[in-house]
């Protein structure tokens, strides 16, 4: 754990003296994997499904602020809908214009919660959002990942029936209509959204309680709520689901949601203190827990001065050429060493113990 | 030399000014009545677009139906039960609106207060140094 802790300590040093470029580094990265992901689930549009494109937009977003993300997500599905028909884009279009007139527009500092569903969703890890959000945001938060369970299910349906939706022979309504029964009779993604919430809900309560470790409770009571939820919800509305994927996924979005408390929170619940004082208007019961914080040895060197001969091997040394392999330079720290301490070597037998100990004895 | 309390004040000052200050700031050019009554308007104009949508896919994709069936509806019902629905509608998200603008706007005022505070703090620091070094000048005339 210590070592852990040190190593906290380093990233935040590290992140503290860099984040300047830290952190567009980061946005580039995590914008990069979220339009591949658009890419790999629709890929409809080749213009779009390139890297050099990609590329350029993560780019973008990397200076931009992070609701970019979101807005070229968004206009990168728009686009390869277009690319399976004008309906569909149509279609694509009006959906995401009422998500942001009914919903998004109330939790604007939330919405990367959107895009960020239909990516977990794709690297089959879809409770680390709600966990997730319950930890570091609010309950508001359950809007936007619920508007993102919409958009992966869309996302999903337009993949599926492709096939109908780029064909002539169907008729423009009809597509709408297969759509809109997609998305309306998908009894999934009404679990699901029921599901994100109440895990948001459930997570953000216990994490926010005073309780000694209310975050890994938390974590852990959100990932056993929305696998125990998921199961039986689809168990009720017959709905046939991956038991071991929703399992799984639990699992790792509880090693992910430690991995966010360690890096967020990171107390230490063993030194904690409770006292209680009043005043004159307020009697106050106060919780006062430490932050987990390791300060790191300073290894210290000391130098001892080099007797003459010393300073003619040393010379030597120096003469050598200067490609020498590390090797050999522990080598030569290593004689440094045993020749600036000379110890008296004496043999065994020369040694006369019971002397030594009678001398001794009478110094006492 | 360098005075560090100032630099700590300016940085945590300047850090809100392009964060959440922006819109902290914006939101408080307003009263509290304009900036509600701003957002209502805004609020019935979003709500009826988003309810003319989805009357809209609701109609497009039963087309079929209400072309086979429409002799036989009660149309009056039918547009009365619309207007009903877009009533409701519109009374729910004003609703909606009006409490999020409430604590949204509060919530906005008080970090400006402590804005304002700080600020008024950083002014005096800078009057105590302009005064010092008034002093000091004065001081090197004489002599």
């Amino acid at each position: 754990m210590t070592a852990l802790l040190l190593w906290k300590q380093k990233i935040k040093e590290f992140y503290g003296e860099y984040d300047t470029w830290i952190l567009p580094v980061l946005k580039f990265f995590l914008s990069l994997l979220l339009f591949t992901e658009i890419n790999k689930t629709m890929g409809f549009m080749d213009r779009l499904n390139n890297t050099f494109v990609v590329l350029v937009l993560s780019l973008l977003c990397s200076v931009l602020p992070v609701n970019t993300m979101t807005v070229i997500g968004c206009l990168l599905i728009l686009g390869h809908c277009y690319a399976v028909g004008i309906e569909t884009a149509g279609f694509a279009f009006v959906l995401l214009l009422l998500l942001v007139i009914l919903f998004l527009r109330f939790t604007s500092r939330d919405n990367v919660a959107l895009v960020m569903t239909p990516l977990a969703f794709t690297l089959k890890l879809p409770a680390v959002v709600p966990i997730s959000c319950g930890l570091l945001r609010g309950p508001a938060c359950a809007v936007p990942a619920g508007c993102g369970v919409v958009l992966y299910t869309f996302m999903k349906l337009v993949k599926e029936r492709a096939a109908v939706l780029q064909g002539t022979e169907t008729e423009a309504l009809q597509k709408l209509q297969i759509l809109l029964d997609g998305m309306i009779k998908n009894q999934e993604m009404w679990l699901t959204i029921i599901v994100f919430a109440a895990v948001i809900i459930v997570v953000h309560l216990i994490r926010s309680s005073s309780f000694d470790y209310s975050w890994r409770i938390g974590i852990v009571t959100g990932a056993v709520v929305y696998v125990v939820l998921m199961v039986f919800g689809s168990m009720f509305m017959s709905i046939s689901m991956e038991l071991n994927a929703i399992i799984i996924s639990g699992i790792l979005s509880v090693l992910i949601g430690l991995v966010i408390e360690f890096f967020v929170l990171g107390v230490d619940y063993s030194r904690s203190e409770v006292t209680q004082f009043e005043d004159d208007e307020y009697v106050y019961y106060v919780k006062a827990v430490p932050k987990s914080m390791v300060s790191e040895t300073k290894k210290s060197v000391k130098k001892f001065s080099p007797t003459t001969e010393h300073k003619k091997e040393v010379q030597e040394i120096n003469e050598m050429p200067k490609t020498v392999d590390l090797s050999e330079a522990g080598q030569m720290e290593e004689l440094d060493i045993s020749d600036v301490a000379p110890v008296e070597h004496v043999s065994e037998e020369d040694f006369d113990f019971e002397k030594k100990l009678e001398e001794s004895l009478k110094n006492l | 030399m360098l005075n560090e309390e100032k630099i700590k004040k300016m940085r945590k000052l300047a850090a809100y000014e392009s964060g959440a200050g922006k819109e902290d700031l914006s939101i408080s050019n307003y009263y509290r009545s304009d900036y509600i009554g701003l957002a209502l308007i805004k609020n019935f104009f979003f709500t009826t677009i988003a309810y003319g949508l989805l009357v809209l896919v609701y109609f497009g994709c039963q087309g079929e139906y209400l072309m086979d069936n429409i002799h036989k509806m009660n149309l009056v019902s039918v547009g009365v039960k619309l207007v009903l629905l877009y009533v409701i509608m519109i009374i729910v998200y004003s609703i909606f609106t009006y409490i999020y603008c409430s604590v949204k706007f509060s919530r906005a005022q008080k970090r400006i207060e402590t804005y304002y505070q700080e600020l008024s703090q950083l002014k005096k620091m800078y009057d105590k140094e302009e005064k010092r070094m008034d002093r000091l000048t004065r001081r090197r005339k004489d002599a």
